[in-house]
């Protein structure tokens, strides 16, 4: 695959394109511009260095698909922000590894154990910003790039997120403990909330808006409990334990190496933050907050607004990467992403992990009994358990609780979830599926989130939540696998497709690099060492 | 007072910073509900656990309507992250701090910390950054709501309304010239 950079110094190769050449032959299932975006072209807004005709439209080849257009990068807003794109992926990232999955394997293990999670935390936050890099030089998904390169590889994520996401047992765990509170089936709980976030986003006039609006405030109320909480409950030997055991960097217990383990602590640190293809979502988002080259791409609107989407563009933009100013504007979108990445996503999964981590150890203190159930692995009893030594020590009133943090967690992962899948998919299909854009992406957003939610309540009422029980590991292996292939593709899509200038340096090529190996060596180790998927 | 403090309204300016710093006390208060959650790890009968849940949920309310008051007079930018950050550094091992001090005076405790002051302090002070987050974040989605309705008769509000609505304008604007740069290119 090659890619050319029209900004560089060297010679135009035979994929350079400039005004005057029309753009080549488009692959069959690519359409191309509307006549409303490729009239007449004009000049290159934002400064484009060498600009010679003020008619001459110029682009950036990458890949085989349809050329960018080259125009101004947005300036980008104050590095240091609060509410932005992150939230989705702390709402889809803390879930139960975060309180249930590492509590457990620090009760099991101690809490050296944790400095798998630093690492597997630490990853996620460098794919982040890789993530981002594509999504914001171009306006595209990340899905959009790996067909770029290789247009199989958008369908393998496409066909893996039908597999793995279509199953409504991510419900499971927040209607669960809300029936511990209400007394209300879990299933009439999963079901109501389904039709529940279908309306709420059909009548949203953006839908972007409103689930950030939502998840911000149920996060800050996570965030704000869990403070208080460790703050009432640890000390600080009890951080300075957490902390220290964060680098006890090759700390791994024998038993930790065994058959019973070894996928469990592999599958610990693969779902450490975000997990399986929400990471790929993240581009999805930061196209709707108007990051970077995503201010020029028109946001998803709820279906009953659906009529007043913007015309869709049929690829993304690239800007001027010879032009100083932008190059400054550039840098200036990666601080904000790398405060994003480092200080809100790491910062508050750390955080919420720590506080969990000292609420189990605490149950477990209490009540021996807890340390048992939560070892043997019974994910509910485990649960019960830890609520049950909170209401034997005070009233149900703090078991109460305690499940509604259970249930907060699992609210926010479900109103992500679902948002999510609905957007990557719609973009896909919207982009690669020969007559898809009779529709406008509002529309087949509309259509995945709702075939979604009916395709969860037939599975609730009558089928297996998780998924068939035949088919329980081929969906735990693709999980882990989509986030191999993901740091692959990523290799791929960001030196490739991407002009020079902005290419990723050595560093993070080197951590995404060793994060596909990681993630894929593990899968396969924990497959044919143990003969067992990872957990 | 700085610029932004209002000049005129239609009730007393106590009062309208009273009614500005609702916000902030409220999510304090929430904050300390979750206090009592931990009394219930320590075992303590209802009414300690009451002590302790109100031990940190007023200074934490009184310290989050402090917040409030201090955006209304321009003291803090609207959303900025630094300020709030450096002010719950202090505040929130205080308000841990003085909730510790009523508990050990109600259960007639001698020790009042279980660990070394500076350790105490410490602790809080780390937990503090993300208390801080989270407050902000809160603050940033109900508060403009509160100010909002209250903006009529509250001249406080109304000024700090119209902070909000230049940044939302601010950021607006960032978004429409980059979409005026898509719509010359179609042209």
């Amino acid at each position: 695959m090659d890619s050319s950079d029209i900004n560089s110094d060297r010679p135009l190769g035979r994929d350079d394109l400039t005004g005057t050449e029309p753009p080549p032959a488009r692959v069959p299932a690519q359409r191309g511009p509307a006549p409303a975006e490729s009239g007449a072209a004009a000049g290159t807004p934002g400064g484009a260095a060498e600009t010679p005709a003020p008619e001459q439209e110029r682009f950036w080849k990458a890949g085989r698909l349809e050329p960018m257009p080259i125009r101004s990068l947005p300036k980008a807003p104050p590095s240091i922000h609060l509410l932005g794109p992150t939230v989705f992926l702390v709402a889809l990232g803390v879930g139960m590894g975060e309180s249930y999955m590492w509590p457990r394997l620090v009760l099991i293990f101690g809490p050296e154990i944790r400095w798998l999670f630093l690492i597997g935390v630490t990853l996620q936050a460098v794919v982040m910003l890789e993530m981002s890099r594509y999504a914001m030089a171009t306006g595209e998904s990340i899905f959009f790039g790996a067909a770029r390169v290789f247009k199989p590889l958008m369908w393998f994520f496409f066909v893996t997120a039908i597999l793995v996401y279509i199953w409504p047992g991510h419900l499971s765990a927040g209607a669960s403990a809300f029936e511990r509170v209400t007394g209300i089936p879990w299933q009439a709980t999963a079901v109501a909330g389904m039709l529940l976030v279908g309306v709420v986003f059909t009548l949203a006039k953006v839908v972007y808006n409103l689930l950030e609006n939502v998840l911000s405030i149920c996060i800050g109320l996570l965030v704000v409990g869990t403070s208080v909480v460790a703050a009432m409950v640890g000390s600080l030997s009890d951080l300075s334990t957490t902390l220290t055991g964060m680098f006890a960097f090759g700390y791994l217990p024998e038993e930790a190496l065994s058959p019973a383990w070894f996928p469990v602590i592999v599958g610990s640190i693969a779902f450490a933050g975000p997990s399986g293809m929400q990471q790929m979502w993240y581009t999805l988002h930061l196209r709707d907050k108007g990051a970077g080259m995503g201010a020029h791409i028109p946001r998803i609107r709820g279906l009953r607004h659906a009529e007043e989407q913007e015309t869709m563009p049929t690829r993304g933009f690239m800007f001027d990467t010879s032009d100083p100013a932008e190059m400054s504007k550039w840098k200036g979108w990666r601080r904000w992403v790398t405060f994003d990445a480092f200080v809100l996503f790491w910062g508050i999964t750390m955080l919420v992990t720590v506080s969990f981590t000292v609420l189990a150890q605490a149950s477990a203190r209490f009540d021996p009994q807890v340390a048992t159930v939560i070892r043997d692995g019974e994910r509910d009893a485990a649960l019960d358990a830890m609520a049950a030594s909170f209401t034997a020590a005070g009233s149900p009133v703090f078991g109460t609780i305690f499940f509604l943090f259970i249930s907060l967690i699992g609210l926010n992962a479900t109103l992500g979830l679902f948002d999510s899948f609905s957007r990557g998919q719609a973009d896909m299909t919207y982009f690669f599926v020969p007559g898809a854009r009779r529709f406008s992406m509002s529309k087949l957003y509309g259509f995945f989130l709702w075939g979604l939610i009916a395709f969860g309540i037939c599975i609730l009422l009558f089928g297996p939540a998780d998924g068939p029980a035949a088919i329980l590991d081929t969906l735990a292996f693709l999980s882990t696998f989509a986030m191999g292939a993901y740091c692959v593709t990523l290799l791929l899509v960001n030196n490739i497709t991407l002009p020079k200038p902005i290419r990723p340096g050595i560093v993070p090529n080197v951590l995404i690099a060793v994060a596909a190996l990681f993630y894929l060596g593990m899968l396969f180790y924990s497959l044919f060492a143990y003969g067992v998927v990872v957990s | 007072m700085s610029a932004h403090a209002p000049s005129a309204g239609h009730v007393p300016a106590p009062a309208q910073y009273a009614e500005i710093a609702v916000p902030g006390a409220a999510i304090g208060l929430v904050a300390g509900v979750f206090a009592a959650g931990v009394a219930a790890l320590a075992g303590l009968p209802g009414m300690q656990i009451a002590t302790i849940a109100t031990g940190l949920g007023i200074p934490l309310a009184l310290l989050g309507a402090g917040y409030c008051v201090l955006l209304a007079t321009g003291r803090f930018g609207v959303g900025a992250v630094g300020p709030v950050a450096l002010y719950w550094l202090v505040g929130f091992p205080l308000a841990r701090l003085v909730d510790e001090v009523a508990v050990a005076g109600v259960l007639g405790h001698d020790d009042v910390l279980r660990d070394p002051l500076l350790s105490f302090l410490a602790f809080q002070a780390l937990l503090s950054i993300g208390f801080a987050i989270g407050f902000l974040w809160l603050h940033e989605r109900l508060a403009p709501l509160w100010y909002y309705r209250i903006q009529r008769h509250n001249a406080a509000a109304a000024d700090l309304m119209r902070r909000y609505i230049d940044q939302a304008a601010e950021m607006e604007q960032r978004r429409a010239s980059a979409g005026r740069g898509r719509r010359r290119g179609r042209s």
